[in-house]
């Protein structure tokens, strides 16, 4: 089985009457997931394309045998909907909506912890399993299956790599956005540390950018040879104007790191390629695959 | 969004932190009647959003309040790292003892709260940080229940502070915790703590900054936050819902999703060009914002002549073509100008067809691929 999910994950998805919501919904039907229920609180006992929708996560669980939750609601509400679904039991969470407050993040992580409840956002596009399911918005006709599992913290940009290398033919295990906030639910590195286990996945793509320090983690992470696949990366923002400084407090805590001078120069120190643009991108996975 | 010092403080205050009596005004005038109503020395304090203006002369000592009035009228309208001074902060004048360090943000690693404190504050913190980081201590902090009083107290002991300091400081922190966890900060800063010969413990100034994300929890805020943007163009960006950053150069980007934006600048500067300003719009594109986003780059070019060429890139993920392309069209039709776009419009298979064929005939060039849009855009730029 691949990470996360595979074929025969059964998903619910909080908030699939909404817009935003109900269009993924359908998408992700034609793609072949197996969504089998949703919530919208007011709208139990309707349904949206056949699907069952209840009320709560709750009464959903005791209908269904769920293995995730798709967290679709308002950014108001996110935080709610998170620990509704960690309070019902569900073990994997993708939350995919933005503009999501800072300190709700902040609780959402904390208590998605204790419960040891894995998720992946907020702000992502959520992750596609080529041929087998996609839980987010990433475009089912430009993946294809193939061997490079490919990360990144930015939604947009990875959907427009994977369909790079669709192009070039070079096909993908898995594609994950884990979100570009500074507060999400799985980091770089906690992904790539179940990416080691993962017999599809032969080559991994690091498509990484200038803030944070989920890159040097990564880095550090190959250089203790704890990661053995080989490993390519790509860094956006090289040219991009420095951001505005978070005060003393952001320098303390960060010091130096974050910059993509930190970040190429962790990955070169560690042997992993960097791709100097975009375009480069399939070109550089050829020849390591 | 970023505050002024005295909007801190106001916070500070209100959860009993305890700071300089001050006033806040924005003539000459003003300023000696506070200081006369303060009734001792004061210091006179530029209020702008930007760091390093003590520096800059920027935070001046009143002997009088003829010399706070003085002060005042020329600080007032003045240019001060970048910002146009409109209102000072009139406080009286602390006997300083020492001065201490403390702040909350984001621990980004571990996506906690840190809280962080040291015996050496003012405006060498940066140094001691790089230099004695041991003479700093910090603490993670579980956002479920916030700082406890015996975890400020164990964090507080750890820079050698004791007795009456040790307990002041300590539940000065707590306070801070609350407001920024109460305000949704990223970050909370109070530099200097000042210790005053008497003992007493000051936040002689603050450093806020609240989550935009959470900005419709305080109105009050929320509807001065565009205002509060000085440049012109960065402030119409925000009212788009996008970020507008200028960079000088001749080619006006604009994309959806930072990442991807960031990586078209980076392939632009890589051939050999020179992006002038860059608008991402977010990830989701819709019929509006398609909309505002094209116009503002559109009016931009009106506005400056620099500008040589657009460049658009829409990845259309949870966009349906038709309202990307629409949006499009209709911020062509409403700015007119004569100026080269080239668009790359890519998504799922079916989506980029549409949005081709609908753009079709328009004048814009459509490109396949990144590479080959951004090479259109350079190359019209060069000429």
């Amino acid at each position: 089985m691949a990470i996360f999910a595979n074929k025969d994950t059964k998903v619910l998805v909080q908030g699939i009457t909404g817009n935003f919501g109900a269009k993924q919904t359908e998408l992700m039907l034609e793609y072949g997931t197996k969504i089998i229920a949703g919530v919208t609180p007011g709208k139990g006992g309707q349904k949206q394309f056949d699907i069952p929708v209840y009320d709560s996560v709750r009464q959903a669980v005791a209908n269904h045998d769920i293995d995730a939750s798709l967290i679709f609601v308002p950014a108001p509400f996110v935080q709610d909907a998170a620990f509704e679904a960690i309070d019902a039991g569900i073990p994997f969470m993708v939350i995919l909506t933005d503009w999501v407050p800072l300190h709700d993040e902040l609780r959402v992580k904390a208590y998605a912890k204790r419960s040891n409840t894995r998720y992946i956002g907020p702000n992502c596009p959520g992750m596609i399993i080529p041929g087998e399911t996609s839980l987010g918005l990433i475009s089912g006709s430009a993946v294809t299956p193939g061997s490079v599992g490919i990360v990144s913290r930015s939604g947009t940009l990875i959907d427009e790599v994977a369909q790079q290398l669709t192009e070039q033919g070079i096909g993908q295990s898995i594609i994950i956005g884990i979100g570009g906030d500074p507060v999400v639910g799985t980091r770089t590195v906690e992904v790539l540390q179940l990416l080691r286990e993962d017999k599809q996945t032969e080559v991994v793509l690091i498509v990484g950018e200038i803030g944070g320090v989920m890159e040097e983690e990564v880095a550090e992470y190959i250089g203790d040879k704890k990661f053995t696949k080989p490993v390519a990366a790509f860094i956006a923002g090289r040219t991009a104007p420095r951001g505005k400084r978070m005060g003393h407090a952001g320098a303390i805590v960060m010091g130096d790191r974050g910059t993509t001078e930190s970040k190429i120069g962790a990955f070169s120190r560690v042997g992993v390629p960097v791709a100097k643009t975009l375009s480069e991108i399939p070109s550089l996975l050829r020849g390591m695959i | 969004m970023r505050l002024y010092e005295y909007e801190g403080k106001e916070m500070f205050k209100q959860y009993g932190i305890p700071v300089p009596r001050g006033i806040v005004v924005n003539t000459g005038e003003q300023a000696r009647q506070a200081a006369v109503s303060i009734g001792k020395q004061v210091v006179v304090k530029s209020q702008i959003l930007g760091g390093g203006r003590g520096k800059a002369g920027g935070i001046r000592v009143a002997e009088t309040p003829k010399e706070a009035e003085e002060i005042a009228q020329q600080q007032l309208g003045m240019e001060l790292m970048g910002y146009k001074v409109n209102e000072l902060l009139v406080e009286e004048k602390l006997d300083i003892e020492n001065e201490i360090y403390m702040g909350v943000t984001i621990d980004d690693v571990s996506g906690m709260p840190i809280a962080i404190v040291s015996a050496k504050g003012g405006i060498a913190i940066e140094e001691v940080a790089r230099e004695n980081p041991e003479s700093i201590a910090s603490s993670l902090v579980d956002p479920m229940y916030g700082l406890r009083g015996y975890e400020a107290i164990n964090l507080v002991s750890q820079t050698r502070m004791t007795g009456k300091a040790l307990a002041s400081a300590s539940s000065i922190l707590c306070q801070l915790y609350k407001v920024f966890e109460s305000y949704d900060m990223r970050i909370t800063e109070i530099n200097p703590l000042v210790i005053t010969t008497e003992g007493r413990l000051v936040a002689a100034d603050s450093r806020c900054e609240i989550d935009d994300h959470s900005l419709f929890r305080h109105p009050e805020l929320e509807k001065v936050a565009v205002d509060r943007i000085q440049d012109f163009w960065e402030r119409e960006g925000a009212k788009a819902g996008a970020n507008y950053v200028g960079l000088g150069g001749n080619i006006a980007v604009m994309a959806n999703g930072a990442g991807l934006a960031m990586s078209l600048l980076d392939m632009i500067d890589y051939k050999g060009g020179h992006a002038g300003c860059f608008l991402e719009t977010g990830g989701g594109l819709s019929r509006e914002r398609m909309k505002k986003g094209v116009g503002l780059l559109l009016r931009k070019a009106k506005s400056d002549p620099r500008i040589k060429v657009i460049l658009v890139m829409a990845r259309m993920m949870m966009s349906p073509p038709d309202a990307v392309a629409e949006g499009f069209m209709e911020a062509v039709n409403e700015v007119k100008v004569a100026i080269p776009l080239v668009a790359v419009m890519r998504g799922r298979e079916s989506y980029q067809k549409r949005a081709r064929e609908l753009l079709k005939g328009t004048g814009i060039k459509l490109y396949l691929s990144v590479e080959e849009g951004v090479n259109e855009a350079v190359r019209i730029a060069a000429k």
